[in-house]
């Protein structure tokens, strides 16, 4: 139960927020997007961390002596956040690829040009 | 044999087809006389939309080339098919031909039928005052439709109590073993809010800015000529019937002489009442309103009385 | 004969391995291409129409770990499929629609480029929105929701030269993200709370105990995610902007299962998982929030002057339908809401082939420019006047039974709980059930009615493998309208059961007693006898109806009333339209010109609620947050 963390990980979130709500350039809210996720990955890791455990990695010595005991972190939330931050990284590339393609047809990547669809 | 005999007669004769369109056009009929003696004139006899009906039935139909020729000659034969199945189901003091549970919800939908085959009966026919007249007769659908079914509603919640109630069936029976249900003064302005709704649907003035006759020559029926325009204006004439006929069903239902022909002649007799009440001396008196404040009209005036009536009955007073 | 225990499995991970052969093959051949498209669609289908029986006739709940990895000692350590009736329901949907999709698409897309990465992204989407109907696993779902996501973000954006296709997919997937991080943030809470990632098993733990401050927080967050998948009011931004945009075969899937995929999320949330719908706060949040979204949509939809917006807007306005029944949480509610789905999947999957239809003819989806195709396309015609009459619920169609369900539902909450509230609900239901009437009678005199302009005089109608999906979908809905106590009976009955009887699901997952062992307990479910309305006797006696005044006028006097119209060119202005005894040019009342009086009574609000929709992505993501912050106090107040 780290307090820093998770103080830090809403941080993160709130930042990423103001970001995307705030900030009219596209590639700033694509920033903003990836700030998000970041916090969610630093919030799921942490949530799987328990105090004086080792890495959830079983070495040979330890099966051979059959220490079936040792205290581990939790492996679960390990995998959740490889597979959110894999995640993270195909909604940048995505993004960005659509700001490069936005920025050809519009020449301008500015939320208030990038509003032809409204009402 | 006996049965398909009877379903056939209560189909086709009563109070199927030939009664519904008999008393309608006996109430329109009325309504034109009493509207021109109203005017100081004499008007024509009351028998005279028997006459129009058949005169129309013999004219020539004509096609125009813009218009979708299967939706165009169906629209109206859908529409009063609709009507009259309708009839059969709103019972007669008592008597229906056909129970199963009809409820109030499913007569709701059936009402917009015949409007819907208006309407795309007269888009169909690809006229510019037929766009307009159409525009016109939707917005004022979307108008009635509010205050209806709140009316409604609140009747349900008397009738019901503490179940739900919706059938007509139900609320004929109520009102025989507990009186009508315009005697409760907490329904009275839902009373009043129908019998506002009851011109707009039928398109009677001031309520007809459908079928402005001055303005859009006719709206919707502007390309309708000869057996088509026959079945549409039949169809107006048996919506003032059906009108009447479910306004003393809901409100004035308590009469019951074990007659079936002498409560059928009852209630066409209430009916020509509440036909004149309603449509005529309102068509005599006022002028035509514009579709913004016919709109602002249901909605606010006749929607507030009915919401009158929906929180009086639902607070138990 | 096969083992269908396996089917859901292979129904799911065929169309990921369809996907990745076309992307090999897809670009050499174009035969090759659609053959492994359908082919693997086929499967699929076949697949869930083979577990009907099963899951529905026999009342079995499928269950199946994979890679065998069975819970050990009461703890489930592998990702589970399950499949109850609620699971089948949705997945009938899904795979309905992007079958007729794939068949629609063979003609509809051939005039594109890259059709290899079209039937790719096709067949992804179809498969992540197929994987999260089938599985038991809340990690599972959410990646499932982002395969869902990507594959709907990219082929938003595929007619990239079209107007506004790459602003619509940004806006799409900057605020899916958000969605889908909140989603992904709740399931982190919910994670630390309960140790574990299966839903059964989950929903054991959360069922024994009433519900702390940390499991309403990540109930609130996950709520708010699945709402943006849901496209609910105030999230539903995106979906107005990308259902316009993307190519039409995929709007339909977007209108049909994307959306349906996250109400499905929310009914598994708020009954299987966290059992929360018996309070009736809770209740309370959906109904109002359904409420909104119809009102909100179906008003949005009377201003639009694009078609497919306009059938955006009001797929948002049936969802709110949906929201508000599932929200009332009785029987009735709840399969009236089912109902609603499946009928909102046929009738609008429809509509919107339809328009695809207009669009390949014409070129164009604007209804001030359009105007008298019924003469020029009128198979298509018929097709878009039963997908009307049925959304705006005329008898006999589906619309009419499943609407008629929700206003029995929503008055009989009012009566058994004696709240006005639900009373309001009732009329605000019927209110917007005729404002899409207007609606739709709005587009059907602008875009098929009417006079036919002359850029448009050489319109033919679409091939038939476009139209046969639109049959299939005309008859669906006649036949679900007329025949409805049927699918009550065999189809909603044992999905509306499923959803509320929690012990069974659990029990399947984890194995037999553990629920009984951990305290939970089934929802009641009151007996759901449905007031009869026959529509097969009404529907007769209309027919004899037709048949006596058909006689009458066929059999009157041959010489006098007599029918003519128009052969060839108009000769002397008998056949022309009635214009006042002057010549126009062009005398069409289009879509702009139509509803006037209502527009002038409402300017204020449309003034307010259509300058909301102002286009910037930084106002949208502000909705979405302020109405996440929204919810999140409400629960952690009221949600006990």
């Amino acid at each position: 139960m780290i307090i820093v963390n998770y103080c830090v990980s809403i941080m993160l979130i709130c930042l990423g927020l103001y970001a995307v709500t705030m900030k009219k350039d596209l590639i700033k809210v694509v920033i903003g997007l990836g700030i998000i996720d970041y916090g969610v990955n630093l919030f799921i890791v942490s949530v799987g961390f328990n105090d004086g455990g080792t890495a959830p990695i079983y070495t040979i010595a330890e099966l051979l002596n059959g220490a079936a005991s040792t205290y581990f972190v939790d492996p679960v939330p390990q995998a959740l956040t490889l597979t959110s931050i894999v995640i993270g990284a195909c909604v940048d590339a995505m993004a960005l690829a659509l700001v490069v393609m936005i920025y050809r047809k519009y020449h301008s990547i500015n939320a208030d040009d990038v509003r032809r669809i409204r009402g | 044999m006996y049965d398909i005999l009877m379903i056939l007669f209560h189909v086709l004769v009563f109070p199927g087809l030939l009664f519904v369109c008999v008393i309608g056009l006996l109430l329109a009929g009325i309504d034109r006389k009493v509207l021109a003696r109203m005017q100081k004139r004499v008007g024509p006899p009351i028998v005279q939309p028997w006459y129009d009906f058949l005169k129309l039935m013999g004219k020539e139909t004509i096609v125009p080339s813009n218009a979708n020729r299967a939706v165009f000659l169906g629209a109206p034969v859908v529409g009063l098919s609709s009507l009259i199945v309708m009839m059969l189901f709103i019972p007669i003091f008592g008597y229906s031909a056909f129970s199963g549970s009809a409820d109030l919800i499913v007569i709701l939908y059936l009402l917009t039928i015949p409007a819907v085959c208006l309407i795309v009966g007269g888009s169909s026919s690809g006229s510019p005052y037929a766009g307009i007249g159409i525009s016109r007769e939707m917005v004022t659908m979307m108008a009635y439709e509010f205050p209806l079914i709140i009316a409604l509603l609140s009747v349900a919640k008397v009738v019901g109590g503490e179940t739900l109630v919706f059938s007509m069936r139900s609320i004929a029976n109520w009102q025989l073993s507990n009186g009508c249900l315009i005697a409760h003064w907490a329904l009275i302005p839902a009373a009043l809010a129908f019998l506002l709704i009851i011109p707009a649907e039928v398109g009677t003035q001031p309520f007809d800015v459908a079928e402005a006759e001055t303005e859009i020559c006719e709206g919707p029926l502007v390309e309708y000529s000869g057996a088509p325009l026959g079945v549409f204006k039949l169809n107006t004439a048996i919506k003032m019937f059906i009108m009447t006929g479910l306004f003393t069903t809901l409100f004035l239902g308590g009469i019951d002489t074990g007659m079936v022909w002498l409560n059928a002649i009852i209630y066409v007799a209430i009916s020509i009442v509440l036909t004149v009440l309603t449509m005529t001396i309102p068509h005599a008196i006022c002028a035509r309103l514009k579709i913004e404040k016919l709109f602002k009209f249901y909605w606010t005036i006749v929607a507030g009385l009915a919401l009158l009536s929906l929180i009086l009955v639902w607070f138990g007073l | 004969m096969f083992d269908y225990h396996h089917f859901p499995v292979i129904a799911v991970m065929i169309l990921f391995l369809g996907a990745f052969l076309v992307e090999i093959f897809g670009a050499k051949n174009k035969a090759v291409r659609n053959t492994i498209a359908i082919v693997v669609a086929g499967i699929s289908t076949v697949c869930i129409y083979a577990l009907i029986k099963p899951v529905f006739f026999d009342g079995e709940v499928i269950s199946y770990w994979m890679g065998n990895w069975a819970p050990v000692s009461g703890y489930a350590i592998g990702i589970g499929y399950e499949v109850d009736a609620l699971n089948l329901f949705f997945a009938l949907l899904t795979v309905t629609t992007f079958f007729l999709s794939g068949i629609y698409s063979i003609r509809y897309m051939e005039k594109d480029e890259h059709l290899g990465h079209y039937y790719t992204l096709f067949l992804m989407l179809s498969g992540g929105v197929l994987g999260l109907v089938l599985t038991g696993d809340v990690f599972n779902m959410f990646v499932m929701i982002e395969i869902m996501t990507f594959a709907a973000v990219a082929l938003t954006a595929f007619r990239n030269r079209s107007f506004g296709a790459l602003e619509g997919a940004f806006k799409y997937l900057a605020l899916g993200s958000i969605g889908s991080s909140m989603t992904l943030a709740g399931i982190a809470v919910l994670y630390m709370s309960c140790h574990t990632l299966n839903m059964a098993q989950l929903s054991s733990i959360l069922g024994s105990q009433p519900l702390n401050p940390t499991t309403v927080f990540a109930f609130a967050l996950m709520f708010a995610g699945l709402a943006v998948k849901a496209f609910i009011v105030p999230f539903h931004t995106p979906a107005a902007d990308a259902y316009m945009v993307a190519p039409t075969s995929v709007s339909m899937m977007f209108s049909g299962m994307v959306n349906k995929a996250g109400v499905y999320g929310m009914i598994r949330l708020c009954y299987t998982i966290f059992h929360a719908m018996d309070q009736s706060s809770l209740q309370i949040l959906l109904v109002a929030f359904g409420c909104v979204t119809m009102f909100v949509g179906v008003t949005m939809a009377l201003a639009q002057h694009d078609f497919k917006r306009l059938l955006a807007f009001h797929s948002i306005s049936q969802i709110g339908y949906v929201i508000t029944a599932i929200g009332l949480s009785t029987a009735v509610g709840l399969s009236a809401g089912l109902f609603h789905a499946m009928n909102h999947t046929l009738f609008k999957g429809l509509l919107f082939l339809t328009a695809g239809a207009v669009l390949k003819a014409t070129g164009t989806t604007n209804l001030d420019k359009l105007g008298g195709l019924s003469k020029k396309m009128p198979l298509t015609t018929i097709c878009f006047l039963v997908g009307a009459f049925s959304i705006s619920g005329l008898p006999p169609f589906n619309g009419f039974a499943s609407k008629w369900m929700v206003y029995q539902a929503a008055y009989a909450k009012a009566v058994t709980t004696g709240n006005f509230f639900y009373a309001v609900v009732t009329i605000v239901a019927v209110v917007v059930s005729v404002m899409t009437l207007a609606s739709f009678i709005k587009v059907t005199q602008a875009c098929f009615f009417g006079q036919c302009p002359d850029s448009l005089k050489d319109t033919k109608e679409v091939p038939f493998s476009m139209r046969l999906p639109m049959w299939i979908l005309s008859v669906a809905c006649l036949a679900s309208g007329v025949f409805y106590n049927f699918v009550y009976e065999k189809v909603l009955y044992p999905a509306m059961v499923a959803t509320l009887n929690t012990v069974k699901y659990i029990d399947s997952m984890m194995g037999a007693g553990y629920s009984a062992a951990a305290g939970v307990q089934n929802h009641l479910v009151d007996a759901p006898r449905l007031s009869v309305w026959d529509p097969i006797s009404w529907l007769l006696l209309f027919v004899i109806c037709l048949v006596a005044i058909c006689l009458v006028v066929v059999l009157g006097d041959k010489t006098r009333g007599r029918l003519s119209d128009a052969e060839g060119e108009p000769q002397d202005g008998k056949y022309a339209t009635f214009f006042g005894g002057e010549h126009a040019l062009h005398s069409h009342v289009g879509g702009s010109d139509l509803f006037w009086g209502f527009k002038k009574d409402f300017k204020g609000y449309f003034n307010v609620v259509q300058g909301a929709h102002d286009g910037n992505v930084n106002t949208y993501a502000s909705w979405v947050v302020i109405a996440t912050a929204v919810i999140a106090i409400f629960m952690v107040i009221f949600v006990k």
